[in-house]
Formats: C-alpha cells, sequence, structure tokens
C-alpha cells in the first residue's frame, strides 16, 4: 500500500452505497475531504467575524487579510465592475487554497488532484462568464472572437482561431491545478518510498529533497489558488469590459 | 534611556526591512512562478482543444485526416497566441 504512489488519489465509499437513476452518489473521502474544508473555511470565518476588534486577534486579521487580498486582486484585474461577482470569486479562491493546503496534511486526500473536480470548477467559470458576457453585450459579445483592425481576407482564419483560444481557456484553467497538485504529490510519495528503500545509510539525501519539496508543494498549493481566482478574474474582465 | 532609543532605532531598521525587503520579494517571486504555470499551460490546451476540434469534424464530414491536421496547427498558432496575449498583459 505504502509503495505505489498513486495510491494516495484512489477515491473509495465511505458508508453505504446510494443510486438514484443509476448514478452512483455515494459519500466518498473526496465528498468528505470538501465538506471538512467547507466547515473549516465557515468556522474560520464566522470566529474572525465574531468580535469585531479595533485591533484584530490572530483569526479576525487571517479573515480581514483574505477579505483585502481578493478584493485588491478583484480591482485590480477587472475592475469596478466586478464588485457583485465578489462573492464567488471569493469562495472560489477560498474553497481550492483550503482543498489544497488540507491535502498537504499526511494521510489526508487532495480532492483538487482529481481532474473532474477541477474541470467542473473551470467549465462553471467558463459557461458562467460566457453567460454574463451574452447577457450584457448581446451579440456584440461575439465581438470578442473579430480582433480590430484584421483584413477581410484573414479574418475567418483569425476568428477560428479565436475561437480554440476561447474553448482551450477551461481546459488549461483545469489541467493546470490537477497537473500541479497530482505531480506534487506523486512526487512526494515517491521521495518518500524512496527514504524506506534506501534505508539509515542512503536515505538523507530523499529525505531532505522531501522537506524541501513540502515547502515548494505548499507555496504550489497557495499559487495555484491564486492563479486559478486571477484567471477567473481576467476572464471576468473580458466579458464585463469589450476591448475589441 | 539610551537603551530605549537604541530599541526604536533597531525596530524602525526591522520594519524597513520588513517592507521593502522579504515580503515584496516573495510576492514577485510568487507572481513569477504563476505567471510560469500560467504560460506553459497555455500553450498545450490550445493545441489539444484545436486537434480535438479537428477529431470531432474529421467524423463529421468524413474527411479523415484532413481536418484534424489543419486544426491541429490552428491549434498551434491559438496557443502561441495566447501566450504572447498573456506575455503582454505581464507587462502591463
Amino acid at each position: 500500500m505504502a509503495t505505489n504512489p498513486m495510491h494516495q488519489f484512489n477515491v473509495y465509499r465511505i458508508g453505504p452505497e446510494i443510486k438514484i437513476v443509476g448514478t452512483d452518489i455515494s459519500f466518498t473521502n473526496a465528498s468528505l475531504f470538501m465538506m471538512i474544508s467547507a466547515f473549516m473555511i465557515i468556522l474560520i470565518l464566522s470566529l474572525g467575524t465574531k468580535e469585531k476588534k479595533l485591533i484584530p486577534g490572530k483569526i479576525q486579521l487571517i479573515s480581514e487579510m483574505l477579505y483585502d487580498f481578493i478584493t485588491k486582486m478583484i480591482s485590480d484585474t477587472a475592475g469596478k465592475k466586478a464588485k457583485p461577482y465578489f462573492p464567488f470569486i471569493f469562495s472560489l479562491f477560498i474553497f481550492i487554497l483550503f482543498c489544497n493546503m488540507l491535502g498537504m496534511l499526511p494521510y489526508s486526500f487532495t480532492v483538487t488532484s482529481h481532474i473532474i473536480v477541477t474541470l467542473t470548477f473551470a467549465l462553471f467559470i467558463f459557461i458562467g462568464v460566457t453567460v454574463i458576457g451574452f447577457a450584457i453585450h448581446g451579440f456584440k459579445y461575439l465581438k470578442i472572437f473579430v480582433p480590430s483592425g484584421v483584413p477581410i481576407l484573414l479574418l475567418p482564419i483569425i476568428s477560428i482561431i479565436e475561437i480554440i483560444s476561447y474553448l482551450s481557456r477551461p481546459v488549461s484553467l483545469s489541467v493546470r491545478l490537477f497537473a500541479n497538485m497530482m505531480a506534487g504529490h506523486t512526487m512526494l510519495k515517491v521521495f518518500g518510498g524512496f527514504v524506506i528503500s534506501l534505508g539509515l545509510i542512503g536515505g538523507w539525501l530523499p529525505l531532505s529533497f522531501s522537506v524541501a519539496l513540502t515547502g515548494l508543494e505548499i507555496l504550489v498549493a497557495f499559487l495555484q489558488a491564486y492563479v486559478f481566482a486571477i484567471l477567473t478574474c481576467i476572464y471576468l474582465n473580458d466579458a464585463l469590459n469589450l476591448h475589441h | 534611556m539610551k537603551n530605549f532609543n537604541d530599541f526604536k532605532t533597531r525596530l524602525k531598521i526591522a520594519r524597513s526591512k520588513l517592507k521593502t525587503g522579504n515580503s515584496e520579494n516573495f510576492d514577485k517571486k510568487g507572481k513569477f512562478l504563476g505567471n510560469a504555470f500560467k504560460l506553459g499551460t497555455e500553450l498545450v490546451a490550445a493545441v489539444v482543444v484545436g486537434t480535438i476540434i479537428g477529431f470531432i469534424l474529421d467524423g463529421w464530414f468524413d474527411t479523415k485526416p484532413l481536418l484534424i491536421i489543419t486544426f491541429f496547427f490552428l491549434g498551434c498558432v491559438a496557443g502561441i497566441l495566447n501566450v504572447i496575449k498573456t506575455a503582454k498583459k505581464m507587462q502591463r
């Protein structure tokens, strides 16, 4: 069990099997860790906002910093018009952050290391942004595929290229998060396996690598949540303010 | 009294270090790393999507190898375009 580096990504059922119209919706370890991270977010944020001290305590400081961080990010990348979407982007960022960080604990499960989870996030954002774009600009939103100042002859090719690049957004968004999390956790496990197999004499080198990689992985876990959120802001910006 | 002054100046120095040194440095490094991840996947994703579109269209129009090749190259172009766009956004 311990030697297989991919074993940590297994999804297994907890409790009874539940089936509705042929679809398996049983409670799994993935759902368990999603719920744990959701509960932790609710706990920390409600504790942080319970006492509104002038000089904040530790938990209040964390929640205020998170709020400030996201507010600044949205106003920097998407402008004032994106203010109504703050709750969505905040929840997205903090949920991915907590899922990633929970995955760093030993014996835990990383929800975001499964492409189905990240693809669901990405497709939701992609469809949502497209709907927002059409709702605000109507059919003028299709101008996003027609850059200004392009000769008529080149226009069909350019718009096909633009459509491909538009459709590639959810793919790049989801693959980035999934690949980073999965690669990092596999690497950690592989080096951990080396420590065991090389024993007391040779195991120190992989052990030091493992320690360094853990630090890197914590950085990556934060960064990927940040990148996911900031790209959502950028896509939102494209939908809200048509530049072409 | 002298001790007190000494502490004050030390605090000042430490604070200025905190402002200009570490935190900003981390911020910048983190941003660079994030950008590097961004560029890599952006290039690959467009190629993948282009090839998939070509594959599907080939099935529809029965032109087996033709459209998949065309759309593969269009996907490459779209990927490079994506990278250029992101790089331009970074420089701003």
